[in-house]
């Protein structure tokens, strides 16, 4: 009998850590999820402009819709959690980015919250970033954290679009911490250091 | 005597004080611009900072003493006034703001005379305004003979019958840099860089944009007909898609489609430059400034830590080590899906392809259309480096259960081997 329970111990033992081994290995089963269960997120947490009853502006709206999920704006502004993305709390910012020489930096609240989202902004500040990388506070972003060099591309009237689309989203309050400038990462040699979200602003 | 002397001293006084407040005004525009003009303009002002390989157009190199922006003659350097106004006002459909809502006028003009250090052409040379006749106001009296100017000039040969370029007989222009360029859309009055003023467009009919094929045309008519063509160029503005009804903003995307579909190379390369394809897919120097000639040709080390270290592939037309074998299927394939050639798989993060698979399908064509027109750099890029089994479970261990967050790196220099030319016989 105890010869039998020695036995169990052990093969549950066993089971109990190749069971651990497997729960790390395939969780997040990333190997085993479908590509499109990535991107299919993306589509569904962007809301819809059937609510907008100009026409005119909705066809702004969605075209800026379109834009906006194409170049991945939600792939910095939207929070990291422990399942991925936060998609209820789409781009409410919260993506931190460590750069050397120049700085700490937290993605912003671009939702149309009155206190902490892009509600405070005139059209022409939410421009002025998306066309020179130039803050309202009168710095020019890192154009490797917010990547306003590339977006600058964009013809004006196509910005516009992408700016009728944020001004309609849910406003979500995320208040977001202050760039720091001019810090080093951890790691001497990479130039820049992503970090999933700044869980000091949760 | 005496007179004399007390002049001489006052004279010198006044002197040191000028040549002292210069160089005040030249040490608060160098701060200035080391802490807001670097990133684009780069700190030798040569236009090579790390943001302006992503700029269209590209930042002005200040060493060359080209100005583009001037109220002075054709080939001449700017005057104080003129470099201020674009640094004050900015350059419309540029990625260069308008600073004046920012700093005060002694910044910009401490500003002004700092980048005019960068090119010994301003102590040589002292610059020469053109001399202006009076303003016309706008009337379609004027805007009839402007017409005329219009053809007499032969500005269609470069801006199309109806200023759009559509009818150009000449494209495919290059500037002094070497960059290539377009000629203004004359119904976009937004993107005129200098002001869509008639006076602005009157200054540069008489300038010229120097640096670029667009010459000065003073003489070529008179001053009355310049201003008359300034004002025929300000009634070929078209109403802008803000102000723009919903039927007009139909047709206005049915028209943006049609001309995606007839010339998807053109419309990839747009989606290419602002998606920023070439922000991962080139090296990056020590300095965080791109390896210009190994634009699109991959090479950046991306440490993924506990999934794969990853090094940016080779987009460019090369058959051996970039897309050039790769067939269109299996290019789409990989931009929607992330899975590459040999079946493997890449994560969501850094390439974004979870939001390239929302790409229309046209768009989608259209990115591989242009990705196809990229000339072939040779830059082998390594097989990505997979973790160990045990590093791994040690990565995820340390990310589900110890919650730690693993940041994800990316590292200066070309990890691909590009050194054919170099390789030592």
């Amino acid at each position: 009998m105890k010869k039998f329970l020695k036995w169990a111990a052990i093969v549950v033992g066993l089971l109990a850590v190749m069971g651990f081994i497997g729960f790390l290995w395939f969780i997040p089963p990333f190997s085993l999820v479908p590509p499109a269960e990535f991107s299919k997120p993306l589509i569904a947490a962007a809301p819809s402009t059937s609510d907008i009853t100009d026409d005119a502006e909705r066809m702004l709206a969605e075209r800026g819709k379109y834009i906006l999920i194409v170049h991945d704006c939600s792939g910095c502004h939207t929070p990291l959690g422990d399942q991925g993305p936060k998609y209820d709390e789409y781009l409410a910012g919260g993506g931190k980015g460590v750069f050397k020489g120049y700085g700490t930096f937290t993605s912003r609240n671009l939702t149309p919250d009155k206190e902490t989202g892009l509600a405070r902004r005139t059209d022409e500040q939410v421009n002025r970033v998306l066309r020179s990388g130039l803050l309202p506070e009168g710095r020019i972003a890192y154009h490797r954290d917010m990547p306003w060099a590339v977006y600058s591309n964009w013809t004006e009237e196509d910005r516009h679009a992408v700016l009728v689309y944020l001004r309609h989203l849910k406003p979500i309050r995320h208040n977001i911490p202050p760039d720091v400038e001019g810090t080093a990462g951890a790691d001497p040699v990479a130039l820049e250091t992503l970090f999933g979200s700044d869980n000091a602003i949760h | 005597m005496k007179q004399f002397h007390v002049a001489v001293v006052l004279l010198c006084v006044v002197l040191a004080g000028t040549a002292s407040s210069l160089a005040g005004e030249v040490s608060l525009g160098r701060t200035l611009y080391e802490a807001r003009c670097v990133q684009c303009h780069g700190k030798e002002g040569k236009g090579n900072g790390p943001a302006s390989t992503f700029l269209t157009p590209r930042p002005r190199d200040f060493t060359s003493g080209t100005f583009k922006f001037r109220s002075t003659e054709s080939g001449g350097i700017p005057t104080d006034e003129d470099i201020v106004r674009s640094i004050g006002n900015g350059l419309h459909g540029t990625s260069m703001p308008d600073w004046g809502a920012f700093v005060g006028k002694d910044s910009l003009l401490a500003l002004a005379s700092y980048v005019k250090t960068f090119s010994p052409r301003f102590s040589r040379e002292t610059p020469k305004p053109i001399k202006t006749g009076p303003t016309v106001p706008l009337s379609p009296a004027s805007i009839a003979a402007g017409e005329k100017v219009y053809k007499k000039l032969e500005c269609a040969s470069c801006h199309g019958n109806d200023g759009r370029c559509n009818d150009a007989i000449a494209a495919d222009f290059v500037d002094d840099w070497g960059y290539k360029i377009a000629a203004t859309n004359l119904a976009e009055p937004w993107t005129f860089r200098g002001g869509r003023a008639p006076e602005d467009i009157y200054l540069r009919f008489m300038t010229g944009i120097d640096g670029t094929p667009m010459p000065s045309f003073a003489g070529s008519a008179s001053d009355r007909e310049m201003r008359d063509l300034a004002n025929y160029v300000t009634s070929l503005a078209r109403k802008p898609a803000w102000s723009m009804t919903a039927e007009e903003l139909t047709a206005f995307y049915a028209s943006l489609d049609k001309a995606a579909k007839s010339n998807p190379v053109e419309r990839g390369r747009y989606l290419a430059s602002s998606i920023g394809c070439a922000a991962c897919h080139t090296p990056m120097r020590q300095d965080g400034t791109m390896m210009e000639e190994l634009k699109f040709a991959g090479g950046q080390r991306w440490d993924l830590f506990p999934f794969a270290n990853v090094v940016s592939y080779n987009l460019t037309s090369d058959k051996e080590t970039g897309l050039g074998n790769w067939t269109d299927d299996q290019l789409k394939a990989f931009l929607t899906t992330g899975v590459r050639r040999d079946g493997s798989r890449m994560i969501p993060y850094p390439m974004p392809w979870p939001a390239l698979a929302h790409l229309t399908a046209d768009d989608l064509s259209a990115i591989v259309a242009y990705l196809r027109t990229i000339p072939p750099v040779h830059n082998a890029i390594p097989e990505p480096a997979t973790p160990g089994v045990f590093t791994y479970l040690w990565g995820k261990f340390r990310v589900l259960i110890l919650k730690e967050d693993i940041p994800i790196k990316a590292y200066a220099g070309n990890a691909g081997v590009a050194a054919q030319k170099e390789v030592q016989p």
